[in-house]
């Protein structure tokens, strides 16, 4: 339950033209965003509400507390008792969940149509009056615990995100995880949550998408019951330091007991989501490394038989983005050989342009994804809450298509150059932690 | 003017009013939304094929499924034709080569699949057509090869064989052959012989007789224009030729007069699987359909039901207890409830879950109960709609179960309406607990005496013995005594003087085995090193990658699991030095605790069981002497885990016989470890234990 604990959030945009996701917006008084995506094809709704804070926002000493808050806010409010909230959702035959990143905190619950006031009502009791007490800090503080302990130190290669982001940020809060160091957990008090919750869960710092099947009218008028007396919070000032660039290779390790096998893992730090090159830098991940038909797979697992598996995260944030690509040995094969191996194929990106075939077997895969990631109402309003709230532009989740078609193979091959260079990259060995014993 | 602005203000405040909520009162769910389903367009071809289309342009894909209805077919001693045909099926065509066809599909970003009886395709509405033509093509000119075929049939013999120890295989066969008859197509059984009955040519009259149009459907779901479909349509399918397939007249299945309980041996079974069924006639457009679904749920249709309740919650006797409820046009399906449990509870198990049936069918469930399920079916079908393959089964049903138009649209409304006193009446109607099969199997000699002291109503029930593939047998007699003259020391010394002889065990100081196994097309391969001064080395790698390594040097120790290194402590310690002698049986026979258990069948071959350790149990041939099997059993999440190690295949090496062959069976996993090569007193270094 409300464990998922988002590092990256990607989307894949290249939509066909028939695609048109109807969408509404407007502002409330105090200030919350809403959008309206009415879909009366089946009896669904989702309701969700997106804040815009996350992991980066977090004071450096306390870090940990926007994943923290994720588990926090289930915890009951004024008008629903502790323990009570998931029964509420299933015996009404609804299921929900939360997602926490860098940049913002995402919560929904999809219930049949007849529930959308239940929905408002949850949400709305959230965003008001939480009850934030040291009992319920308690609890989450050791769900918290358990859930790093599972994901985190008892995962085999759990520990790559950390030893990634140490090393391709400096300066920026880009550098901390998501989950936080349980230290600041402990060592944060009462009052320091009660002000995290004033500062960042206001309504002009969220915004509200119901999705699904509902009648405008009606919704609009619940939604402004629920919502329009929930008092605006103060503006928030953003200002993070910037990073200066990577001029030369980043060679690190990393030791984790869990893993017998080592990998290798290429970072490269790329641009932030709102730049068109993020966009060519996720064609160019696909294309070397999504699945079996991947360049990277088909080389290193297939035919050379030096990878047992390869995969790649392409990490897409506000300020910057990673593109991460890994790869797990098979037997003797030595780390460098798989370092090689991988510089062998970008530096064909740098020099050469892909094949037009290759070309639009990769457009064909961005559209069935996006095609398919918008299958569900649920899927379509936490797009619309990020294309609103991180890309500033709800109506990207049918223009997007075109930034994605208009990328050519020269604009590729130019991305490739600008970013991905050896010089630009972190390697890192991750290795097998030995024990001192024998 | 002024009594107009008082007016105003009255009528501000009312709205004001109506405008308030009341946040401490939890929202009430509105009235059940009505389901707007896609109304299908249809047209039929000239050869019968019936085409549905749904139009939904919301998003540029389309969905595409062919589903042949046709009556149960009966494959008699040539079972396992069509699950042969549905996988050679779809491997390119006539026209285009297997490789060319994946690489094309791959190359669309699209999917396909085949079946015996139907296809299923998905992929972005602008290369619908070419989908439509490839699944066509594939379907209509499938390219049937020898080679293909003798793949596929290797791969169904060895999921059969794997099927041969696991409890809930062998307890699904018999239901299935206990309740219709081995002469009905649900209640036939495919088996390596009928397999190896089939021959490609009995492939391509299967495809040719049943994989035809006549009760054929196709729907299509998505961004598709219906005009554009009926052309395509016409196009690709016209060729396909128009046939009806044969029809079959078979047993009638029945209930039984008197419920009985039917007992299947199982020695190597660690928990007993429990089956109470009934044949039942339900069909979905019967009146009663919902209200059963609504009984069956009460009673075992999950984790709020009551056999769960009590059996898992209240009890602790399994991890789980369901029942479900069948429906079928062409005949008859079942009632079945069910549960794996421990052993020792068996009897106990039987005697709840008759309970819980009864309780059913004489008393009216609970307003509470009823309220709850209703509002947990109502959330599963309006989740279930979102998912376009849900319509299109939903569209079909319509069709194919000769529904109502607007059976899916009320759904909702119906499962409102339906009363405790329906309920109750549809459980009496299908829980036929006066006549029902309690098939239950497990290890004989650990449940059937209690088994045969089961009451209920006051009566004992009947216990019927029946062999594995559903024969009647002998109710086995575990109490036959052992032969008087016969040990644990004396089925040792045989099992040593069988293999080799007592000096020339203790002549070997090392022992080197390599084997291999293979697992999902990748290669296990085992490396055990021994001597016999308490070392040992087992070493499993997946690949080439070790994936657990147990080293015992002495009195120190360690175990590498998944990359986690671990030493070994005092307990574990002990348990290990056991195994890593050479030959176990030489300590074995010196160990007091080491004592005779009985007799039992391992395959078709009588053994001495001896309780080798505390969870481990060694099965000796009587007439050879040799080792067949061993059995430890563990603990996991409160289920009882068993694995059996199985030794064939003894073959000579430095005059000692070793097994060439070993089965190792861990829970539903079995791997089959061939042995490559065995060293005696050579081959092991000082550095392999370090």
């Amino acid at each position: 339950m409300k464990l998922l604990l988002v590092s990256a959030v990607s989307f894949f945009g290249f939509a066909g033209l028939a695609q048109e996701v109807a969408f509404e917006e407007y502002n409330l008084d105090n200030d919350l965003h809403v959008i309206l995506h009415q879909d009366n094809t089946a009896p669904i709704i989702s309701i969700s509400v997106l804040y815009h804070v996350g992991s980066k926002d977090e004071d450096p000493k306390r870090t940990g507390f926007a994943h923290f808050f994720e588990h926090l806010l289930f915890e009951g409010t004024e008008n629903i008792e502790k323990g009570q909230w998931d029964k509420i959702v299933s015996s009404n035959g609804g299921s929900g969940n939360a997602t926490t990143n860098e940049d913002r905190t995402y919560y929904y619950e999809v219930f049949p149509s007849n529930n959308l006031e239940l929905g408002l009502w949850l949400e709305s009791e959230r965003m008001l009056h939480p009850v934030i007490n040291q009992k319920g800090v308690d609890t989450q503080n050791e769900v918290v615990k358990e859930e790093k302990r599972l994901r985190v130190d008892n995962s085999p290669y759990g520990k790559f995100i950390e030893n990634i982001k140490r090393n391709l940020f400096k300066s920026h809060p880009y550098k901390e995880t998501v989950i936080g160091k349980m230290a600041d957990l402990d060592a944060a008090t009462l009052d320091e949550f009660i002000a995290f919750q004033k500062k960042f869960y206001s309504p002009n710092n969220a915004v509200l998408v119901i999705a699904g099947d509902f009648e405008k009218e009606n919704a609009k008028k619940l939604i402004s019951d629920y919502f329009k007396d929930i008092p605006k919070g103060a503006e928030i000032a953003r200002n993070f330091p910037k990073e200066s660039p990577i001029t030369s290779e980043i060679n690190a390790k990393a030791y984790d007991s869990n893993i017998q096998i080592p990998a290798t893992m290429i970072a490269y730090r790329t641009p932030g989501l709102k730049n068109r090159e993020s966009q060519v830098l996720e064609m160019i991940s696909t294309y070397l490394s999504d699945g079996p038909s991947s360049k990277l797979y088909k080389k290193m697992v297939d035919e050379e038989k030096q990878a047992l598996q390869i995969g790649a995260i392409p990490v897409t944030l506000e300020d910057y983005g990673m593109y991460i690509v890994f790869a797990l040995p098979v037997g003797e094969t030595s780390l460098s050989t798989l370092n090689t191996s991988i510089e062998t194929e970008v530096e064909k990106l740098r020099s050469n342009l892909i094949s037009e075939n290759d070309y639009q077997k990769l457009q064909n895969k961005f559209e069935n994804e996006f095609v398919n990631s918008n299958s569900s109402v649920e899927g379509i309003a936490s797009s619309l809450a990020e294309y609103y709230m991180l890309y500033g532009d709800t109506s990207l989740i049918n223009k997007e298509i075109e930034v994605y078609r208009s990328i050519t193979r020269e604009e590729i091959k130019e991305v490739a150059n600008k970013y991905l260079k050896p010089n630009q990259r972190l390697v890192l060995e991750y290795l097998p932690e030995q024990n001192t014993a024998n | 003017m002024k009594t107009t602005y008082i007016l105003f203000l009255t009528l501000f405040s009312v709205i004001t009013l109506q405008a308030q909520v009341d946040r401490t009162v939890m929202p009430k769910p509105g009235p059940a939304p009505e389901i707007n389903l896609g109304e299908p367009q249809s047209f039929n071809l000239n050869n019968g094929l019936k085409v549905l289309v749904v139009e939904n342009h919301k998003l540029p894909r389309v969905s595409m499924q062919l589903s042949i209805d046709n009556p149960p077919i009966l494959e008699g001693d040539k079972a396992g034709t069509a699950s042969l045909a549905g996988s050679l099926l779809g491997l390119g065509s006539k026209n285009i080569t297997k490789e060319a066809f994946n690489e094309e599909i791959d190359f669309l970003g699209a999917r396909l699949y085949f079946s015996s009886q139907g296809a299923y395709a998905q992929s972005l509405s602008k290369y619908f057509s070419r989908m439509m033509e490839l699944m066509a093509d594939a379907a209509i000119n499938p390219n049937f090869t020898q080679e293909e075929f003798d793949k596929e049939k290797d791969k169904l013999i060895t999921g059969l064989k794997s099927e041969e120890k696991v409890v809930s295989s062998i307890s699904s066969r018999v239901q299935r052959a206990l309740a219709y008859g081995k002469n009905h197509p649900y209640g036939e059984f495919t088996t390596e012989a009928t397999v190896n009955n089939v021959t490609l040519g009995d492939v391509e009259e299967f495809y040719r007789e049943y994989f035809v149009p006549a009760n054929a459907y196709l729907i299509i779901i998505g961004d598709v224009n219906f005009k554009e479909v009926k052309t395509l349509t016409e196009t690709y399918f016209t060729s396909w030729t128009k046939a009806v397939p044969p029809s079959f007249s078979y047993s009638q299945s029945k209930n039984v007069p008197n419920t009985q309980i039917n007992f299947v041996d199982m020695p190597n079974a660690v928990q007993s699987e429990i089956t109470v069924q009934n044949i039942v006639n339900l069909k979905m457009k019967d009146d009663d359909y919902i209200a059963s679904l609504l009984a069956n749920e009460i009673l075992g249709g999950g984790s709020d039901s009551r056999l769960y309740s009590n059996l898992r919650e209240d009890k602790g006797y399994t991890y789980g207890a369901y029942s479900s409820i069948g429906n079928d046009k062409y005949g008859p399906s079942r009632f079945r409830a069910s549960a794996e449990v421990r052993n020792m509870v068996t009897d106990s198990s039987v005697v709840e879950m008759l309970k819980e049936l009864e309780l059913i069918t004489t008393k009216p469930v609970t307003d509470e109960e009823l309220k709850n399920t209703k509002a947990l079916y109502a959330g599963s079908f309006i989740m279930a709609l979102e998912d376009p393959e849900t319509i299109a089964r939903y569209a079909l049903n319509v069709e194919k179960e000769n529904l109502s138009k607007d059976f899916y649209k009320t759904f909702l409304e119906k499962l409102d309406k339906v009363s405790k006193e329906e309920v109750e009446t549809a459980a009496k109607k299908y829980f036929n607990v006066d006549n029902a099969r309690v098939i239950v199997v497990g290890k004989g000699s650990d449940i059937l005496a209690n088994l045969e002291n089961v009451e209920f109503k006051g009566k004992k029930l009947p216990v019927l013995a029946y062999s594995k593939t559903a024969d009647r047998v002998e109710t086995p007699d575990y109490s036959a005594a052992l032969p008087s003259d016969v040990s644990a020391q004396s089925v040792l010394e045989k099992y040593i003087e069988a293999i080799g002889g007592k000096s020339k065990l203790e002549g070997v100081n090392t022992l080197a085995m390599m084997a291999e196994a293979e697992m999902q097309g990748m290669k296990l391969n085992l490396n055990i090193k021994k001597t016999s001064s308490d070392q040992l080395m087992q070493d499993v790698q997946m690949m080439g990658n070790s994936v657990s390594k147990q080293v015992l040097n002495g009195d120190t120790g360690y175990m590498v699991m998944q990359g986690q290194r671990k030493d070994l402590e005092e307990k574990e310690l002990k348990a290990i030095k056991k195994e890593s002698a050479p030959f176990t049986e030489l300590q074995l026979i010196n160990d007091d605790s080491v004592v005779i258990e009985g007799m039992e069948l391992v395959g078709d071959k009588n053994t001495y069981k001896l309780k080798v350790g505390e969870n481990k149990s060694a099965f000796y041939d009587v007439e050879t002497g040799l080792k067949l099997q061993e059995v430890t059993v563990t603990e996991m999440q409160g289920q009882q885990i068993s694995s059996t190690s199985n030794f064939e295949d003894y073959k000579e090496v430095s005059g000692i016989l070793f097994p060439y062959k070993i089965m190792q069976t861990v829970g539903p996993q079995s791997f089959e470890f061939i042995v490559s090569e065995i060293k005696v007193n050579d081959g092991v270094a000082p550095a392999d234990f370090e």
